[in-house]
């Protein structure tokens, strides 16, 4: 079973009748399914997929509901179930192009070291108006950026960046230690900003500088 | 750029994402409160921060609730 195991923690629930799981789940539990559905679209890329993960997701937290401890959090708990669930069906099955010739994706990573898109843009535009270039960026170029990172990388980003988990959820949920969700945390921001200005670049907001100053990007090995 | 700076830019992500011990905490927030160009740097990972998180959200469905309450059999009585 590809649960969460919280058992050697404490005393789990075991006492609810039938009934009443059914009447803690739909109060406690349910109220989740919204934001879950956006992790899942993350995580799938594509709204069947993660629509599917979701209720396999919730049927399986139903399920294990027993091994939830009362009182611990919740909402952690089932983005454990869900990332977990995804993990175990639905990364195998996927195919898709993108990964395929997913070069440019690896570079990203790769090469991203210590990007700093503020340190990019600091000097190819007009002082104090580099967020400004961000804003003007399509929602579509947004989600690109972060959709094609490498898994683990995005899930991380998208887990502190978008639902606001601390290191310790993080690490639950993905079932790490710290140090690596730090590790992937860093990496995968500077991966992002990087693609971020390079669809900058494509969309012509800003011009790519003569001289650019390549921070980060000698020091690879540091990172491999 | 001084030396205070660069040991700001080492600490800027996990300030940022609250998870300095509050001494460090209480060192970054002064240095940002002194150094208008960190300040700059910190508001601006701030705001793509917030911008990439309103920009990656998505819904659910309308009908997605119904159907796991359906499938779990949620609504009906004991």
């Amino acid at each position: 079973m590809a649960t969460p195991n919280t058992a050697s923690e404490g005393p789990v629930r075991q006492d609810l009748t039938d009934d009443e799981r059914r009447r803690v789940f739909a109060a406690d539990a349910m109220p989740y399914v919204d934001q879950l559905f956006g992790a899942a679209m993350r995580y799938t890329r594509n709204r069947a997929d993660a629509e599917d993960l979701v209720q396999d997701a919730m049927a399986k937290a139903y399920a294990s509901f027993h091994q939830y401890r009362p009182g611990t959090n919740l909402r952690a708990w089932l983005y454990r179930v869900l990332t977990t669930t995804y993990i175990n069906r639905y990364r195998k099955l996927q195919r898709r192009p993108q990964e395929v010739s997913a070069d440019g994706v690896r570079d990203n990573l790769d090469g991203a070291g210590d990007f700093s898109l503020f340190d990019r843009l600091d000097g190819a535009t007009s002082p104090s108006a580099e967020f400004e270039v961000m804003q003007k960026l399509p929602t579509d170029a947004v989600r690109d950026a972060l959709d094609d990172l490498p898994e683990q990388f995005r899930t991380a980003v998208y887990l502190a960046d978008v639902e606001g988990f601390s290191y310790a959820e993080i690490a639950e949920i993905m079932d790490t230690p710290i140090g690596t969700v730090m590790s992937r945390l860093h990496r995968g921001r500077s991966a992002l900003q990087k693609a971020l200005y390079g669809h900058a670049l494509r969309y012509g907001l800003i011009q790519r500088p003569f001289d650019p100053p390549l921070v980060g990007e000698s020091d690879q090995e540091n990172h491999g | 750029m001084s030396d205070h700076c660069d040991a700001l830019l080492e600490r800027l992500e996990t300030f940022l994402d609250g998870e300095c011990p509050q001494d460090v905490h209480r060192v970054v927030e002064e240095h940002l409160r002194l150094c208008p160009p960190c300040l700059d740097r910190a508001d601006f990972e701030r705001k793509l921060r917030a911008l990439v998180a309103t920009r990656c959200r998505d819904a659910a469905p309308p009908g997605l609730v119904n159907t796991i309450m359906a499938q779990l059999q949620l609504n009906q009585p004991a």
